[in-house]
Order: structure tokens, then sequence, then C-alpha cells
């Protein structure tokens, strides 16, 4: 398939690999953040930490949109399902989340109408067959996922869809990244953007990375040798003295973004006071609400919330594997009280997730990391 | 968008790439394998058939550009 199989190319990918060692220290260590969940999914399912060398350590970072959701707002999303009369609509993923009081699928177990979409258009389109119904579309993701809320928000206003709301949870990639390399002791030296937010807001938005805290940043693909070209890119920077944004993503992410997607996400919903993320607590202006043009279509006004703040389990370190602190498997609950099957926090929930992902691809390492030295 | 089973259903930052098979105002009839779907393109204007547009959560974000 044109797009995929020429990013799968083992020559290439063995070629980048011998680059990407020819260019650290042995003895060195070179952390590289790939912000982004799809990312690190990737890393994982195709097993590209085994073609790096031991000086590069990839670290985990926040870009799942899934895992950031606090506990508080899924009660939220709950009370909206067990409203009479409604219809809670989320992404598939969502359903499995646990809030204070259980999942979104639990709630469905006990009666609540909730469904699974793959867009938020298929939620207004189930508004209009339903017009009995009042049918709330559980909005969450990064700059990827608004721009369609933005586009179902401008339809339900022109169809003239009255029964259809938005319980609105989209966040935006700057705060988190600049609250992680605001962190004390941070030990990043560099970043893998995330390829698909930069399609939305373009590679000028990470300027603020390089300009103002001296990392250099490689928008990326997706496939393994996407991702190992940007590696090898942030580390010929290095070598070369440079600190800068670059983009390898060229067959589809521009400089300036989608500039069309921008406009509607900024007609249809703004910046809120703040937003509290798991793992990194309350960040400013780091989530969008719905606008005043749109309250009509504004769950948030349409409904009474409980509006709860939720502290994560205490034997969940959800947050410190967000920010890069510690690997999936230095958690202690990890693959025992939680699992995929039965996850205790957000990063098992998602296949994005990073604990989700290393329980899935990554267990077969652990006994070869963990052998005890001359053992 | 019907996602690959072994990717994220939510996707914050995944999306597909699939080629245009037809165009019907503000929607298009996109090949995701065997499946088509009907994506939005409400952000993507002048789509036309043959495009590859990169594809999320039921609206394309972009056109991929080697296509024209």
């Amino acid at each position: 398939m044109r797009y995929v199989d020429e990013y799968r190319d083992p020559a290439l990918a063995r070629a980048l690999a011998a680059e990407i060692r020819s260019l650290v220290d042995p003895g060195e260590v070179v952390r590289v953040m790939e912000v982004c969940g799809g990312h690190t999914h990737a890393i994982y399912r195709h097993g590209l930490e085994e073609l790096l060398p031991p000086e590069l350590e990839l670290v985990h970072g926040p870009g799942c949109p899934v895992c950031v959701i606090p506990m508080g707002r899924v009660d939220d999303a709950i009370a909206i399902a067990e409203t009479d009369g409604v219809t809670l609509a989320t992404f598939g993923d969502m359903l499995r989340v646990p809030g204070g009081g259980g999942s979104l699928l639990e709630a469905k177990a006990r009666g609540a109408d909730v469904r699974m979409v793959y867009s938020p258009l298929d939620a207004l389109a189930l508004a209009a067959q339903e017009p009995d119904r009042h049918v709330c579309f559980f909005a969450i993701g990064f700059e990827t996922t608004a721009p369609a809320t933005a586009v179902t928000l401008l339809r339900a206003r022109a169809g003239r869809t009255p029964n259809f709301s938005v319980f609105c949870n989209h966040v935006l990639i700057e705060p988190p990244l600049r609250a992680i390399l605001e962190t004390p002791g941070l030990r990043v030296d560099a970043f893998v953007g995330p390829g698909h937010v930069s399609t939305v807001i373009g590679t000028d938005a990470y300027r603020f990375i390089p300009e103002e805290y001296g990392r250099p940043v490689v928008v990326s693909a997706f496939e393994p040798v996407d991702l190992l070209q940007s590696i090898a890119m942030l580390l010929r920077q290095r070598a070369e003295g440079r600190c800068e944004v670059e983009n390898q993503y060229t067959r589809v992410v521009r400089r300036e973004g989608n500039r069309r997607a921008v406009a509607a996400m900024a007609e249809t919903m703004e910046p809120r006071a703040d937003f509290e993320w798991r793992g990194l607590g309350v960040l400013p202006a780091s989530a969008l609400r719905v606008r005043d043009a749109f309250a009509a279509f504004d769950a948030e006004r349409l409904f009474t919330l409980p509006g709860a703040r939720i502290e994560d389990p205490k034997a969940c370190r959800c947050g410190d594997v967000l920010t890069g602190q510690i690997k999936p498997w230095e958690c202690g609950v990890f693959g025992t009280a939680c699992t995929p099957e039965r996850p205790l926090g957000t990063c098992m929930v998602s296949s994005e997730g990073a604990c989700a992902a290393f329980f899935s691809y990554g267990r077969l390492r652990r006994p070869r990391e963990e052998a005890p030295v001359g053992g | 968008m019907t996602p690959d089973p072994e990717r994220c259903l939510t996707c914050s930052d995944d999306a597909v790439a699939a080629r245009v098979v037809s165009v019907d105002g503000l929607e298009a009839v996109v090949a995701v394998g065997r499946d088509t779907e009907r994506v939005g393109i409400d952000l993507v204007p002048d789509t036309r058939a043959g495009d590859v547009l990169l594809c999320h959560a039921g609206i394309a974000l972009e056109r991929l550009e080697e296509q024209r």
C-alpha cells in the first residue's frame, strides 16, 4: 500500500538505526520524548527500541487524549448519560475509562443509553434520526480531533438540530509541553513532535521549544522508518550544533497547518481559564470550551454536572508515566491490579496509552532488562 | 473511519490516509481497505476523486500533496 510500505522498508530502517548509533557517544544518555500516543504505540508495536542503541532512551509523553482526561470529567459524562431521554455518544476507548463512579460501559449496563461512534458527525446524524431523544457527544482529543467537533457544531447550527449537544473536553498540546519543559530536573533532550496535531496547527506552533527551552523538535509521521528518521534528524541537529523545529512528515504537514481547521475551531470553541490534566494537574488555558454563539449546543450549559475533582487511585502512577518520570513497568500495579481488561489508570485503557502499549507489545523485553548482572 | 483494530479507537493523533472514490457536496466517499467510508470535506475544499485524504474522526484534515 502506498504511503505505508515504503515507510516499513527493513533495509532503510537498519540503515537509519546504524546512523543513529553513529550519532551517539558510547556511555552517554540521550533522552528523546515522543509526545504523541500514536508514536508510543508504533514504537512498541514495531519493536523500535530493539533497534536503538542503549545510549538513546525514549520517554513516552502525554499525547494520549484518553490518558489525560481526569476522572471527574468521566463522572460528568456519566451524569449526562443517566439523564432521562439522553443518549451519550463517544469514542470507543472512552467507554472503558474509569471515573470515580465506574465507567460509561458500567453506566450502559445499568441502563444508560451510551453509544460508540467514530465521529461527532455520527452523533449528529443520530440526533437527526432520533428527534425525540437528546444526543450529547462526549468530545475528547487534541487539535487533531477538535476540528471534527468544530465542523459538527457548525453543521448542527446550520441544520438547526435542536436535540444535539457537545460535552467539550478538547485539550491543547502546547500547555502540557510547557508544563513538562518546566518540570524541575527535566531530563528530556529532544522531542519527536506529534504528526497529526501538526497537520492542523502546523510546525511553527513548536518554535517556543527550541527558542525558549533550547530543545530541538522534529515533527514525525508514524511508520517505523518515519520515527527512526525523525530520531536521526534530532541527533543530526545536535551533531551540527543546530536547535530548531524540523518537519519529517512533509507529505502532509505544512508549516502553517490547516488554516480552515484552525478557523473552524476558533469560531466554535475558545480556551477555558484552566483545565485539570491527569498527571499534570490544573494547567491554565489548556483546553477548549464551546463559545457563547453555540451555547444551545453546549452540554455544560444544558445539564447540571457534578464537576467533582477526584483524586487518582494512590497505587496508580499514571501521572509519573505521563510526564516521563517512570516507565510503565515501574508502576507497582502494572500488569497486576491494572491490566487492559481491568484498567486502574487511564494509561492502561487506550492502546495509545504507554502502559497498554507496553503491556501488549513490550513485556517480552522485561526479563532481559531486569536480569541481574552476572546472574 | 473504521480504524485498524491494532490502533486506538479514540486516536487523538491517529489518522488514516484514504483515496477518494467520489465527492458529494461536503462529503467524500473514500476507500479504506475493501470498504468505503463517508468523510466530511468541509476543511479540505476542492477535493476530487483520486485525491488521497488524511482522515480522522469522520472528517478529512488534509490532502496528501503528492497526489496532484
